[in-house]
């Protein structure tokens, strides 16, 4: 029965489009965008919510991983004419690289100081993206980023771009999903809360917190590369700290460390803006607010709300495979 | 033989000796005590054994390997099994979890086996839970097997620290005041389960302040004060070291 | 070798403006024992109090700046009551969330009330220039390492002296142990946070005339301040107060002599180098402030 489900659910959503070109014409093309952004989102903060749900490192880095894969991707698709199915893979093993090279340093560092100076990189990252003009074009941003192609397929109508984001976000999820279950998740999940007695297990946490910091990372470059070749633009501009504090209220909002209620909270914190219409400014304020509010209120999120609820039933055992 | 041996151990914390040049052996089988009074150095020194504080000077050496400075998880892979003084435990995970997480670093390593779930992996996870669980039922925590650790009394939560420390069968285990903080019948539980180990030929060594505990279980007592060893030998001829009771008493 | 001078006289003012905001961060964290991202916000209300008093109403510069400055301590004494206490038991994730999500709070109600405009604010001292020997510097210059080293002083009678100073070292070493000796914990972590955001304006007061004030500056200045705790060895205020100097003048010779672009970057390359060679920090992890 459950896969029936399953299938179902998929088949609606791949039929959107076409759903929503029927029961709401003249809006397919914006509720496609905030779909699109909606899928791009809900991948990154899946990604974000590995490295500080799962492993319990809070990094505030990510917004640069995702820069860096947006650049690379950005500069050797419209630099060097490399194809989008080149230019992706160059993305995510950019990021990569630099997150390796970074967590090195900064793991030897300890709660507050680690979190600082991940944001001093992140911080770094957007100074250099910024004053680097020669390479990243600094303000005056990278444009003409030429639209995907795959398997002979130009991906350039709203419709094909939802599909990808789609097939991105369900990828990142199984992949979310596989290193959170089982012996993977158990050593993650273990590095998180006891990184004593995780050693006393045998368990290496440099080398966990590192593998999810990298994979982490990784895939934000991947979400990167694949934002720019939907936007077609790339200003530094988009590599603030705004970005770990709205990947911060996604996944708290929703429910860190849960599959579901991250891409809840990408979806209601992507879609509630477009819907209400609000100054970016106004939009921070009300995102700041609402961050302090769930922190300090319901860390768990709106998932937690309803567990506690009893609207989701009751909560199996965390991550046995057993 | 000796299964584990400090030569010269010494640790300073900001002008401090807490451990100063500490020579001792266990052999192979043995149940050894480690006392002293408070601030006499037995748990930093068991965390200089165990990998969780890099010692100043001297060595640490387990069957033969020098493991002197080596990180806490890697000397427990190598067959040294520990228990933390505050008890500690993965309070999100069931008790049965607990205890697999302790065991899978000593699993199949093959990824590719593991994700394709082979019919070898399956077997191997299956064996664990049934070693898991008869653990569980040795200490008496079998009936709360899914319970999270979280919710347990903290004298369950120590069994469950004992059961878990046991369960990738370690040759040597660290013991840090298991008669601690927890009622009468819970220390004569842990006094045999102690000495079942000992039955089934495992090392021993434990810190601990409970005198009777002590003296009734130990092969062998070694005292420590201000960070020197000042005496060691069967728990009766140390009971009656007058360096023992001066350091108890004279002060 | 004038261009060099100047090149230290600015590294000087930088230091103290960082020296100041570090020692307000290194007292709540020896105090409380946390860090609080939305520090580098205080500077920034701190600043556009004092354009208010100053620009806009018109008061001499020291009454402008004493206005700045009270109306930060009542500032930062709210904030302790209203978020810091809330959060001061929860874990250090719940405490960097939360002070984070202030942080972008306030910023953007700066950028809502006050526009992204930086506020100009020259004072007469920030106008008239001092020549010594070929060295040329604006007289607020003076004004700010004077006044910086005149407040770090202060600050040390105070945690000598004081009782409310010495309650505050005291919790920075034991804090259970003030509860039971009578200590009212409370009451020194709400002052602490009056005195740091206190602190922070003062800063502001000394230094907009130079810097100008706009609604980011805050984030790197937090950055940078957090950086000099680092450096100088956590909750240490004297060595917050040294790296600051340091990384000040660090920052304001890569400035001159490497490239004016990149000089922000300076303070996280000096923190990330100082800590992978020592990491308890230049002057070690002393306990207590």
């Amino acid at each position: 029965m459950r896969a029936a489900r399953w299938v179902l659910a998929s088949a609606l959503l791949v039929a959107v489009p076409w759903i929503v070109a029927a029961a709401l014409p003249g809006q397919q093309r914006y509720i496609l965008h905030v779909l699109i952004f909606t899928a791009l989102y809900g991948a990154l903060a899946l990604s974000y919510d590995l490295v500080v749900g799962h492993v319990g490192s809070l990094s505030l880095a990510h917004p640069a991983f995702f820069g860096l894969g947006a650049y690379a991707a950005a500069l050797l698709a419209t630099e060097a004419g490399w194809p989008f199915v080149v230019a992706l893979p160059a993305g995510v093993a950019a990021a990569a690289v630099v997150a390796l090279a970074v967590g090195v340093p900064m793991f030897r560092l300890t709660e507050h100081s680690f979190a600082m100076g991940t944001l001093g990189f992140a911080i770094v990252t957007q100074i250099v993206a910024t004053n680097w003009v020669d390479f990243t074009h600094g303000p005056l941003c990278v444009t003409g980023i030429p639209k995907p192609q795959v398997a002979g397929l130009r991906i350039a109508t709203l419709p094909a771009f939802y599909w990808l984001g789609l097939a991105t976000l369900a990828l990142v999820a199984v992949l979310y999903r596989g290193l959170t279950t089982f012996r993977l998740g158990r050593a993650f999940h273990a590095v998180r809360d006891n990184e004593t007695l995780a050693a006393a297990a045998s368990i290496d946490p440099l080398k966990y917190r590192m593998l999810a910091f990298v994979i982490g990372g990784a895939v934000a470059g991947g979400v990167g590369a694949l934002y720019v070749s939907y936007v077609g633009v790339l200003c530094p501009g988009e590599l603030t700290v705004s970005l770990s504090v709205n990947l911060l209220v996604m996944i708290f909002l929703g429910g860190v460390g849960s599959l579901r209620g991250v891409v809840v909270g990408a979806a209601a914190f992507t879609a509630l803006p477009e819907v209400l219409r609000m100054a970016p400014t106004w939009r921070m304020v009300i995102y700041g607010l609402l961050l302090l509010l769930i922190v300090i209120r319901a860390p768990d999120g709106l998932e937690g709300l309803l567990r506690r609820g009893g609207a989701l039933g009751r909560r199996r055992p965390s991550s046995s495979g057993a | 033989m000796a299964l584990f041996e400090t030569r010269g151990l010494t640790k300073r914390f900001l002008g401090v000796t807490a451990v100063d040049a500490v020579d001792l052996s266990v052999e192979a089988g043995e149940l050894v005590s480690l006392i002293g009074p408070n601030g006499s150095g037995k748990t930093t020194l068991f965390n200089c054994v165990t990998g969780y504080l890099p010692p100043d000077g001297g060595r640490v050496i387990v069957r033969d390997r020098d493991v002197t400075g080596v990180a806490a998880h890697r000397i427990a892979r190598l067959g040294v099994g520990r228990t933390f003084q505050l008890v500690s435990v993965f309070p999100r995970l069931s008790a049965l979890e607990n205890l697999l997480t302790f065991l899978q670093q000593h699993q199949e390593e093959n990824v590719f086996a593991r994700l394709v779930r082979a019919p070898r992996v399956r077997r191997l996870e299956a064996a664990a839970v049934e070693r898991a669980r008869s653990l569980l039922d040795s200490v008496g925590l079998g009936a709360r097997a899914n319970a999270p650790a979280g919710t347990l009394s903290y004298g369950q939560r120590k069994l469950l620290a004992f059961a878990a420390a046991l369960m990738p069968d370690p040759d040597l285990l660290l013991l840090d005041e298991p008669a601690a903080a927890v009622n009468p019948t819970m220390i004569e539980q842990m006094k045999t389960q102690i000495r079942a180990l000992h039955r089934q030929g495992k090392t021993v060594l434990l810190v601990e302040h409970n005198m009777d505990v002590v003296m009734d279980i130990s092969q062998r007592v070694i005292v420590l004060d201000h960070g020197q060893k000042i005496a060691e030998g069967p728990p009766d001829v140390v009971r009656r070291d007058p360096k023992v009771v001066e350091a108890y008493f004279g002060r | 070798m004038s261009d060099l001078l100047e090149q230290l006289v600015h590294g000087l003012t930088l230091g103290s403006l960082y020296a100041m905001v570090a020692t307000g961060l290194a007292l709540m964290f020896g105090v409380v024992r946390l860090i609080n991202f939305a520090h580098g916000e205080f500077y920034m209300l701190g600043g556009y109090a004092f354009w208010y008093a100053y620009a806009e109403l018109g008061l001499p510069y020291p009454v402008a700046g004493l206005a700045a400055v009270a109306a930060m301590a009542l500032f930062g004494l709210a904030y302790e009551r209203g978020v810091i206490r809330t959060i001061l038991a929860r874990t250090w994730h719940v405490q960097l969330i939360a002070t984070l999500a202030t942080s972008i709070t306030l910023t953007n109600l700066a950028i809502i009330v006050f526009g992204t405009q930086p506020k100009e604010v020259p004072t007469r001292l920030s106008a008239a220039i001092l020549d010594v020997g070929g060295v040329r510097m604006a007289w607020q210059r003076l004004l700010v390492l004077v006044a910086a080293v005149a407040i770090f002083a202060g600050l040390e009678w105070f945690v000598a002296h004081a009782k409310l100073g010495k309650a505050m070292r005291a919790m920075s070493q034991n804090r259970e142990a003030c509860a039971v000796v009578g200590v009212d914990v409370q009451q020194v972590a709400l002052a602490t946070f009056g005195i740091s955001a206190g602190l922070a304006a003062a800063a502001a007061a000394l230094v907009s005339p130079l810097f100008n004030i706009f609604p980011d500056v805050g984030a790197l200045l937090t950055l940078k301040a957090f950086a000099a705790v680092i450096v100088g060895g956590f909750g240490y205020v004297r060595g917050a107060i040294a790296a600051a100097f340091l990384i000040g003048i660090a920052e304001s010779l890569a400035a001159g002599y490497v490239s004016y672009a990149y000089k922000d970057a300076i303070a996280f390359v000096v923190m990330v180098a100082v800590l992978l060679v020592r990491p308890q920090g230049l002057f070690g992890r002393r306990i207590g402030i």
